[in-house]
């Protein structure tokens, strides 16, 4: 069920010196008033923002030195307030609305994200370390997701008469679940969040939504545009807070209908064991919704066209350093080439350049903050012991940086092959054709992106037929989809539900209701007259 | 300021347009381009591919692999794969030794014969591995009385190694090239032409220069392109050749145009003869960059050349506004950038003070227009000249040349298997539909319909 009234919001276009001038102003705006302080974040309910109980610095990712926010973070307190407030959704006002009402506020709030693009960008910049073009392209993604949901409400979200026969009047409504909890993670901190928060909102269900700390401040700024859009303080609730406490509180109420989730397997494995117990007082089946990460494999085949492979590899693997769901973490060469191409793309990273995500000039920037530092340089310290390194990238200090890293002949075994590590960390193994690279590629717990650099028919259409992906791409790099054109998600270990961005999305988040009316009296049936 | 273009408001000055150009259709009379001559492997295969335009897109995809295949297994399962059986028309050899599940002998003999076919096409495109290899075909350039230019065809410059491979390729190629000046000079009418007075002139494809080139890396691309080509131009002038920068894809060329203007403007290089820069007429702001160049000319003191041409990159721009919902840098239809092209020739004669003009086309009405042009503002046959690719149109090369005009061959050097990206370009080019080549002569259109004058339209 794809909605036809829906176009892409453009990304901005670099070549132009213009762009380049106005973001820079952006990027200049928030630098000054980070100069004057960090901005100071708040838990908001009923639209009013409320006192933390506890609180949480985030640095930024370039510049350890720099705060960028202050965040307050929820209690127990504030949460067992917000848990009982829940139980007051069937008297809500958002559900009641009919679903034109809710989509033009979305886009309401989708035209104050458009106008507000450059100053929320910049906030990505500093926040979570992305580049300019990253940044934008979390904004952009937001923009889409609030115009695609709200086209599809606008397409399908009214009553719609099914097969009707004399004498029987047969339709389907939908409606909103409840209660739904959002907790979204930091690499699209506004981009994801907002997919997950609007949907929700948007087939008649309150919000409470909490961010990843690291992402509280552009969350913030979201919930306010929310707020700002129309959609009622009843129904959006921002909660940032710790998983162990407040996450946790939110995913056991039995008050919660739907969980809204995207992070770590882990985390989200848990969950659903959670949301799976049924509490006293609880009359529904909790439902979860779980977007938990990949370990995407590119397969070049011996045919491939290796300057195209070569440059998709490197976004795919070391952009946003690696932090992406979808990045490429394994790379499986087909035969002989092997040798060769691993030499050309070492040198092709060797030449990238990683530095503070400000500066334009860079080609990726930090992780998103020391406690991933400290990890990943762990990991990679323990495979430099263990597998050949190709390339290290040398990266500034000041910030959280991690070397970009390409090992070479790595095991199938190997943790190194096998777990996510969400940094610029590429393994890199040899596979003797293109049957067994694609069983290689399968062999994985998870099933989210996969790429496919080649030129024979016959093996695209095998990768087609076999490959375990949520997401195949097939001659381009394995990050970036965009909503509406490549709905987003994998299955296996990679996640539950339906892809992000697609025509079947807001129907987890809706209940169907399908009336049956006998419309005949006394034997007349007001059809046949 | 840059001059006013002329008030061609006359009938005459269209009527003599076509009267040119039909005059110049009756002295190439019936020799067809060989892309085209159903003798040579490349007409057979343009014969084909458009009159079966359903193939033409796996026949052309087969040709871009090709160079990256190892083995004769691999080449015959790619043959079977793009083209089935149809390829057996191919020649008598395919049609024994394709198959589901060739042998050895026959995969060798199918990898042989496409080879063999691939390599003939793009020898007629191709003039040489490098410089020295091209020496004979340059040769027979100068012996026609005519002019070349040296692209290098390579792969994309993925790392620092290969960019700096790159400028040492156009360093060599330039020392290659100076066993030039002890040919002998172009002769009769020619032998003053403005552009002549250094024999060796190559082209520069300035972003595979620098390996991280992007708009976002802005000041680096500058300073890295501008240090790599200043080290090209040096070397160029110590050998008196002449350099013209390519222009490339919308994302590029204002760091190309700019790296152009600050290198030139170097004061080492103000004495640098002719330093050329191509103009793309298919783009929307292509005028605009050329008064931007004109007003550099007159800063410089010294004159420029700029190669007008169509533009290479249409489906390239076309398909990266398209996917990011960006409007289109360039005219939408072919006619109205052939309407600009003639726009833009007329401003490039207007201003024959400043700029020393290539017109690079192979359409016979485009360039009977510059003639006109010319005539109209009487500008001497040495103050401009002709530009065709190599082995593309050399009929009409030679009219122009038997005209005294300088004729100047845009010849490509370098490996088949990174040669493949321009092969199929050049390919694509004469078997589309807008094609004037394949208008002309394959489908032999009635020459008063090719020589109308072009308009722009919305």
């Amino acid at each position: 069920m794809e909605p036809t009234e829906f176009k892409n919001e453009p990304p901005l276009d670099f070549a132009i010196p213009k762009t380049r001038k106005v973001f820079a102003d952006g990027i200049l705006a928030i630098q000054t008033a980070l100069s004057k302080g960090a901005f100071q974040v708040k838990p908001i309910f009923l639209g009013k923002e409320q006192a933390g109980e506890d609180s949480y610095r985030h640095l930024c990712p370039s510049h350890s030195s720099l705060t960028v926010a202050e965040i307050q973070l929820a209690g127990e307190k504030l949460t067992k307030l917000i848990i009982k407030d829940q139980q007051a959704t069937l008297q809500d006002g958002w559900s009641k609305l009919p679903p034109n009402s809710r989509s033009k506020i979305i886009k309401q709030a989708a035209d104050i994200l458009r106008q507000e693009r450059l100053r929320l960008a910049a906030i990505i910049v500093y926040e979570a370390g992305k580049s300019w073009r990253e940044a934008d392209a979390d904004v952009v993604e937001a923009i889409d997701f609030c115009e695609y949901y709200a086209a599809w409400i606008d397409q399908y979200g009214h009553p719609r008469k099914l097969f009707n026969l004399p004498g029987e009047q047969n339709t389907q409504i939908y409606f909103g679940r409840g209660n739904a909890v959002v907790i979204s993670p930091w690499n699209f901190p506004l981009a994801i969040a907002c997919g997950m928060t609007v949907a929700a909102l948007i087939a008649g269900n309150r919000v409470v939504f909490k961010p990843a700390a690291q992402g509280s401040l552009i969350g913030y700024e979201f919930s306010k545009i929310l707020l700002e859009a129309g959609v009622p303080p009843s129904a959006i609730t921002f909660l940032p807070g710790r998983g162990d406490t407040v996450g946790d509180m939110l995913v056991r109420s039995p008050n919660t209908n739907i969980i809204l989730f995207t992070g770590s397997k882990e985390v989200g494995l848990s969950m659903i064991e959670k949301a799976s117990q049924t509490l006293d007082h609880q009359f529904h089946v909790k439902k979860v919704i779980a977007e938990m990460g990949g370990k995407n494999a590119i397969i070049v085949d011996e045919d491939a066209d290796q300057d195209e492979a070569i440059k998709a590899i490197l976004q795919s693997a070391f952009s946003y350093a690696g932090q992406k769901c979808s990045a490429c973490s394994r790379l499986i060469i087909v035969g002989d080439i092997y040798a060769s191409f691993c030499e050309r793309l070492s040198q092709a990273a060797d030449s990238l350049i990683c530095g503070p995500a400000e500066d334009p000039g860079n080609f990726f920037g930090p992780v998103i903050d020391q406690k991933a530092q400290a990890r990943i340089a762990k990991i990679i310290e323990k495979n430099e012991k263990i597998f050949s390194v190709a390339h290290k990238g040398k990266p500034p200090s000041g910030g959280s940086f991690v070397p970009s890293l390409i090992f070479t002949d790595v095991t199938e075994e190997s943790e190194l092959w096998n777990e996510e590590i969400f940094g610029p960390v590429l393994a890199v193994r040899q596979a003797p054709d293109f049957e067994s690279a694609v069983k290689i590629a399968n062999r994985s717990q998870y099933a989210l992106t996969g790429g496919v650099f080649s030129r024979s028919i016959s093996n695209i259409e095998l990768a087609k037929q076999t490959f375990e992906v949520g997401n195949l791409y097939i001659n381009r790099g394995c990050t970036g989809a965009i909503v509406g054109r490549q709905p987003f998600g994998g299955f296996k270990l990679s996640g539950v539900g339906s892809k992000a961005g697609g025509g079947d999305y807001l129907l987890q988040l809706i209940e169907t209701k399908v009336i049956c009316e006998n419309t005949t009296r006394r034997g007349f049936s007001p059809e046949l007259v | 300021m840059p001059n006013l273009t002329a008030n061609k408001s006359d009938n005459n000055f269209e009527g003599k347009t076509q009267q040119v150009a039909r005059e110049i259709f009756k002295e190439i009379g019936k020799e067809q381009p060989s892309t085209f001559s159903l003798s040579s492997i490349n007409g057979k295969m343009m014969a084909w591919s458009i009159t079966k335009p359903d193939l033409k897109v796996n026949l052309f995809r087969l040709v871009d692999v090709l160079a990256s295949l190892r083995s004769a297994k691999s080449i015959a399962r790619h043959v079977h794969e793009y083209l089935g059986t149809q390829a057996k028309e191919f020649s008598s050899i395919l049609a024994w030794s394709l198959g589901e599940n060739p042998g050895i002998i026959r995969s060798f003999f199918t990898a042989q014969a496409t080879k063999f076919g691939v390599r003939q096409m793009a020898k007629q495109f191709i003039a040489g591995i490098d410089a020295k290899d091209a020496l004979p075909a340059l040769k027979k350039i100068r012996r026609h009385n005519s002019a070349f230019t040296i692209d290098l065809l390579g792969e994309y410059a993925v790392s620092e190694i290969e960019s700096e491979n790159y400028l040492k390729r156009y360093l060599e190629t330039l020392d290659q090239l100076a066993a030039v000046k002890d040919w002998p000079m172009l002769t009769g009418y020619l032998k003053n032409h403005r552009t002549e007075s250094s024999a060796i002139a190559i082209s520069v494809k300035l972003t595979a220069l620098y390996s991280q080139c992007s708009s976002l890396n802005y000041k680096r691309s500058i300073e890295k392109l501008s240090e790599r080509l200043y080290t090209i131009a040096i070397k160029a002038a110590s050998l008196k050749a002449t350099i013209c920068v390519d222009a490339e894809d919308a994302g590029n060329n204002h760091l190309i145009y700019e790296v152009f203007k600050r290198v030139f403007s170097e004061s080492v290089l103000r004495s640098f003869h002719l330093p050329a820069i191509a103009l793309q007429a298919y783009a929307k702001n292509s005028e605009v960059i050329l008064n931007d160049l004109l007003s550099f000319a007159e800063k410089r003191g010294a004159p420029i050349g700029i190669r007008l041409v169509k533009g290479a990159y249409w489906d390239h721009e076309n398909t990266i506004a398209r996917q990011n919902g960006w409007e289109s840098p360039l005219f939408a239809n072919k006619e109205s950038t052939d309407a600009n092209f003639e726009r833009l020739t007329d401003i490039l004669f207007a201003n024959h003070n400043l700029v020393v003009a290539s017109i690079a086309s192979h359409n016979v009405r485009s360039l009977s227009h510059a003639i006109a042009l010319a005539e109209h503002y009487s500008l001497d046959k040495n103050k401009f000249e002709i530009q065709l690719l190599y082995g593309m149109a050399d009929p009409i090369g030679r009219v122009f040349s038997a005209r005294d005009y300088l004729v100047r061959y845009y010849v490509p050097l370098g490996e088949i298997l990174p040669g493949m990206g321009y092969l199929v370009r050049r390919l694509l080019e004469n078997s589309s539909n807008e094609s004037f080549l394949r208008r002309s002569f394959f489908e032999g259109q009635d020459i008063e319909s090719l020589i109308q004058p072009p308009k722009f339209i919305n």
